[in-house]
């Protein structure tokens, strides 16, 4: 298979076995530039540790990953990140005793260079504090600034994980199941913002929630056992007598998702 | 061949011996100690003293008559004490569970490290007590005097037992976890107890069992060993810090790794007495330093996910007791006060041990590391500042700032290695890298074994004033104190501060915002290492003696004692902290050999009572009070 050339973020063979069980089997994947695209699938099909692999979380059995034509497998999670993909994570992902705009404020200083100025008083980031102001007010976190993170209703910490990964103003997004455990009015505060950020940006998500990636995803991709599917948009993959099989008829739980 | 080298055949072959049984012996404690610490994620720092109790049950059993006259007691030889003692020193670790450990199981990794550690300094001080530091003889059982000659070698019959039981030891052990149901089951549990809880396991009662399963293990070591070593009160201290070596080599999770850890090392131990016999001591240390490089995981270790950082942090954004220009005013006025209150001797003392907590609270504190080697850095720069004053002849700043380039270097240098591993194998690794200095210090010539270095001069600070005036000298102390406490507060609240706390708060979620995360540590840990450098180097100047204590794991222990007991990762917990240990440790000094006692008790007690330490106390009290007065104010 030849990549269309606007793939930014592209799998070859990507596999991983955690001592003898496979649990990602020669994916090949290929993210369209400024799409939202949405990795979907029975529980254990191995969704999340593609997100692992393609974010150098972990390292893969074989395969390579290619981020805009360029080989980035291997590299570490740090790494990755600073290359322009940011992913957020299945269990929300926030520095618990931190306010909401240290929070975010954490990573705008990234890209300043500052974090490394043990010497430096932390005036030093009060530039910062207007852009963290905005972002906190796309996301209508802007009321609770000075709050601890830790005491936000789970629903607000994704908000605020959110916000935060927006800080990087990221090429690529990889979200986590984004709307796990969230209540209605939630899900459609972020279906909406992600659907703003998305223009100009890649996203690749995983989702459980059928109505949201219906309503979001201009391509789906289906795993199952570790290996791709089906792949196609919404229609396509709603009418595969395959996929209905995986989700209904499927005895597909191993662990490890 | 091997007399080419200068080597003869016996010695070899006698030190291969020596190193195998030594070997089976570090297998059998490792054990214990691997299962302990996979099972309860106890590091099981008392291990070295429950097997010293082991050998004093079996020279116990043999004295009866004359330590209990009047009773018309028997002598019981080796074999009662075979089959009686393992099980007595199991039911002691079974007490033990039940009274202490089980306390710290849901606490971070530091309690239980520091409660072990109290511990086995309680029990190892009323041993020393009762039966004074000399070692007693304890005679080979009458079966098994005497030899066989194996042609290239005469071996002792007692050996040759030794090897035979022990190995049995080792395999009936492996068997029992890797083969059997109720080692399935303790194996589940280690991977994920709240599962095995679920599944209507008896946990409490068959981690009591497990851990009094692993001392049992140490108990039985002690008896094997009690006719080959002599039986002593610190006989475990040693062996306690080379098992903790052996199970980081062994690798995480492994039974197996544990059992061929200990033998291989024992034999690599053996074998380095022949050829570079000074190493001997250092030599498994070294080899857990190059293994970390090599293969992180230890030699059997499986892939292991990485554990979050310790959180202890007391602090409270916004209190009054962080407010550090406040408390820099204070803390100088009270500093300029406090000789005239105190003997300025004493206060210097408080400071030096006030700056070497505030450098381990920046890494244990709000680096989340639960580091346990501090001495290393503390002792180092002492020694090379006591060197540079007393033989170089340098003035007092430049011989600190030698001291404090040691420090720095060696910290970067096992902060480096370290960072590998995290949680309780952090703190077993920090341990034994120190160890390495220690045992450096005992040997090379520059630092003169016991002694020390001593008369350390005082010089002319600048060349101008004169230190031999202890006000003098104490002002150049708080100066430097205050100075590194500035600025240790200062990396707290910098921009770097900031990463470093939300890598101890979220891992993961930094690396995925690219922060490279263990860079950040290695910062910390090295920045740490500097400044108690700093502290070690002043005490030298101030006391004049660069000692073996400086270096002594005690030292380490003392670092993590007084943060606890001040209140990690705030403000002012180490100075509080420091406060009360080392006047503590005054006040206990009358008192003989029961200091150890006492200290050991302290430990314990801090562990047990007082776990936010008394700022962070404080600070929950402070917190109560401003609740309660905003909810009244609302009604």
């Amino acid at each position: 298979m030849t990549a269309p050339p606007e793939a930014v973020i592209e799998t070859r063979g990507l596999s991983k076995s955690f001592e003898g069980f496979r649990a990602v089997t020669g994916v090949d994947l290929s993210v369209r530039r400024n799409t939202i695209h949405a990795l979907i699938g029975p529980n254990g099909a191995g969704k999340t540790t593609v997100f692992n692999l393609i974010t150098g979380f972990l390292a893969p059995t074989s395969g390579r990953i290619l981020f805009k034509g360029e080989d980035i497998t291997g590299l570490p999670g740090d790494a990755v990140a600073r290359r322009g993909i940011v992913r957020s994570f299945q269990i929300s992902a926030i520095f618990p005793r931190m306010t909401v705009a240290e929070n975010v404020r954490i990573a705008l200083e990234r890209p300043t260079g500052l974090a490394w100025r043990f010497w430096r008083s932390a005036t030093a980031l009060d530039p910062l504090a207007h852009r963290v102001d905005e972002l906190l007010k796309a996301v209508g976190l802007l009321p609770e600034r000075d709050r601890l993170a830790a005491g936000l209703p789970y629903g607000r910490k994704r908000a605020l994980e959110f916000a935060t990964t927006l800080a990087l103003d990221p090429e690529v997004l990889l979200l986590d199941e984004p709307m796990a455990g969230l209540g209605h009015e939630d899900v459609d505060r972020i279906a909406e913002l992600i659907r703003t950020v998305a223009a100009g940006r890649t996203i690749l998500m995983v989702e459980h929630n059928l109505a949201v990636v219906a309503r979001l995803a201009g391509r789906i991709t289906v795993l199952a056992r570790g290996q791709v599917l089906a792949e196609g948009d919404y229609a396509a993959i709603s009418s595969n007598p395959a996929v209905v099989e995986a989700y209904i008829g499927g005895s597909d739980d191993d662990a490890a998702a | 061949m091997l007399s080419l080298l200068g080597i003869s055949a016996p010695l070899l072959w006698g030190q291969l011996l020596i190193g195998l049984i030594n070997g089976l012996f570090y297998a059998m404690m490792s054990l214990g100690v691997a299962i302990i610490f996979g099972l309860l994620r106890i590091g099981n720092f008392v291990h070295g003293a429950q097997y010293m109790l082991g050998a004093y049950g079996a020279w116990t059993l043999a004295n009866l008559p004359t330590l209990f006259p009047g009773l018309g007691l028997p002598s019981l030889g080796y074999w009662w004490a075979l089959v009686l003692v393992p099980p007595a020193v199991a039911a002691v670790g079974a007490l033990t569970e039940r009274l202490f450990i089980r306390r710290v199981y849901d606490l971070e990794h530091a309690y239980g490290l520091l409660l072990t550690v109290g511990l086995a300094m309680v029990i190892e001080g009323l041993f020393n007590l009762r039966f004074s530091a000399a070692g007693q003889q304890y005679g080979v059982p009458a079966e098994l005097r005497g030899g066989v000659d194996a042609g290239f070698m005469f071996i002792p019959l007692y050996r040759l037992w030794v090897i035979a039981a022990a190995l049995a030891v080792c395999v009936a052990t492996w068997y029992a976890i890797e083969r059997t149901r109720l080692g399935a089951n303790l194996r589940a549990a280690t991977e994920n107890p709240d599962l095995v809880r679920a599944f209507g396991v008896n946990v409490p009662r068959m981690l009591m069992l497990t851990y009094a399963f692993g001392v049992g293990l140490a108990g039985l070591t002690g008896v094997m060993a009690a006719p080959i070593y002599q039986v002593g009160p610190y006989m475990g201290q040693s062996i306690i810090v080379t098992i903790f070596a052996v199970v980081v080599i062994g690798g995480m999770g492994s039974i197996f790794g544990a059992i061929a850890a200990g033998v291989l090392m024992g034999i690599l131990e053996g074998l380095t007495k022949v050829f570079w016999p000074e190493a001997s001591s250092t030599v498994i240390f070294v080899a857990m330093a190059l293994i970390l490089v090599f293969r992180p995981r230890g030699l059997f270790g499986k892939d292991t996910v990485s554990h979050a950082g310790t959180d202890l942090a007391n602090a409270r954004a916004g209190s009054i007791l962080e407010n550090v220009r406040l408390w820099l005013v204070l803390l100088a006025a009270g500093g300029a006060v406090l000789p005239f209150l105190i003997y300025p001797v004493f206060a210097m003392k408080i400071l030096c041990f006030a700056l070497f907590a505030c450098a381990y609270n920046l890494v244990f504190g709000y680096g989340g590391l639960l580091a346990f080697g501090h001495a290393a850095f503390f002792g180092a720069a002492a020694y090379v500042t006591a060197h540079a004053a007393a033989v170089w002849g340098l003035p007092p700043e430049l011989a600190l700032l030698a001291g404090a380039a040691m420090a720095a270097g060696v910290g970067a240098i096992f902060g480096w290695l370290a960072i590998r591993r995290q949680g309780l194998y952090f703190a077993m690794i920090t341990l034994a890298l120190a160890q390495i200095v220690y045992f450096y210090a005992i040997q090379a010539p520059w630092t003169h074994g016991e002694d020390g270095i001593q008369s350390v001069p005082r010089g002319r600070l600048f060349g101008l004033v004169d230190l031999n005036d202890n006000l003098a000298m104490y002002f150049f102390v708080l100066a430097v104190f205050l100075t590194c406490f500035a600025f240790l507060a200062r990396v707290v609240r910098s921009p770097y501060g900031q990463v470093l706390k939300a890598v101890r708060e979220n891992e993961r979620r930094a690396i995925s915002l690219g922060y490279p995360t263990d860079r950040f540590k290695l910062i910390a840990f090295t920045l740490s290492a500097t400044f108690a450098g700093v502290a070690g180097g002043l005490k030298a100047i101030v006391f004049q003696i660069a000692s073996l204590a400086d270096l002594h794991f005690m030292t380490s222990a003392d670092a993590l004692l007084m943060t606890l007991i001040g209140g990690v990762g705030t403000l002012l917990g180490p100075v509080v902290g420091a406060a009360i240990v080392v006047t503590m440790q005054r006040e206990f000094a009358g008192f003989g050999a029961w200091v150890v006692v006492m200290q050991g008790a302290a430990f314990v007690l801090c562990v047990l009572f007082l776990r936010k330490g008394v700022v962070g106390t404080l600070e929950d009290w402070l917190a109560r009070r401003e609740d309660r007065r905003r909810r009244g104010r609302r009604e």
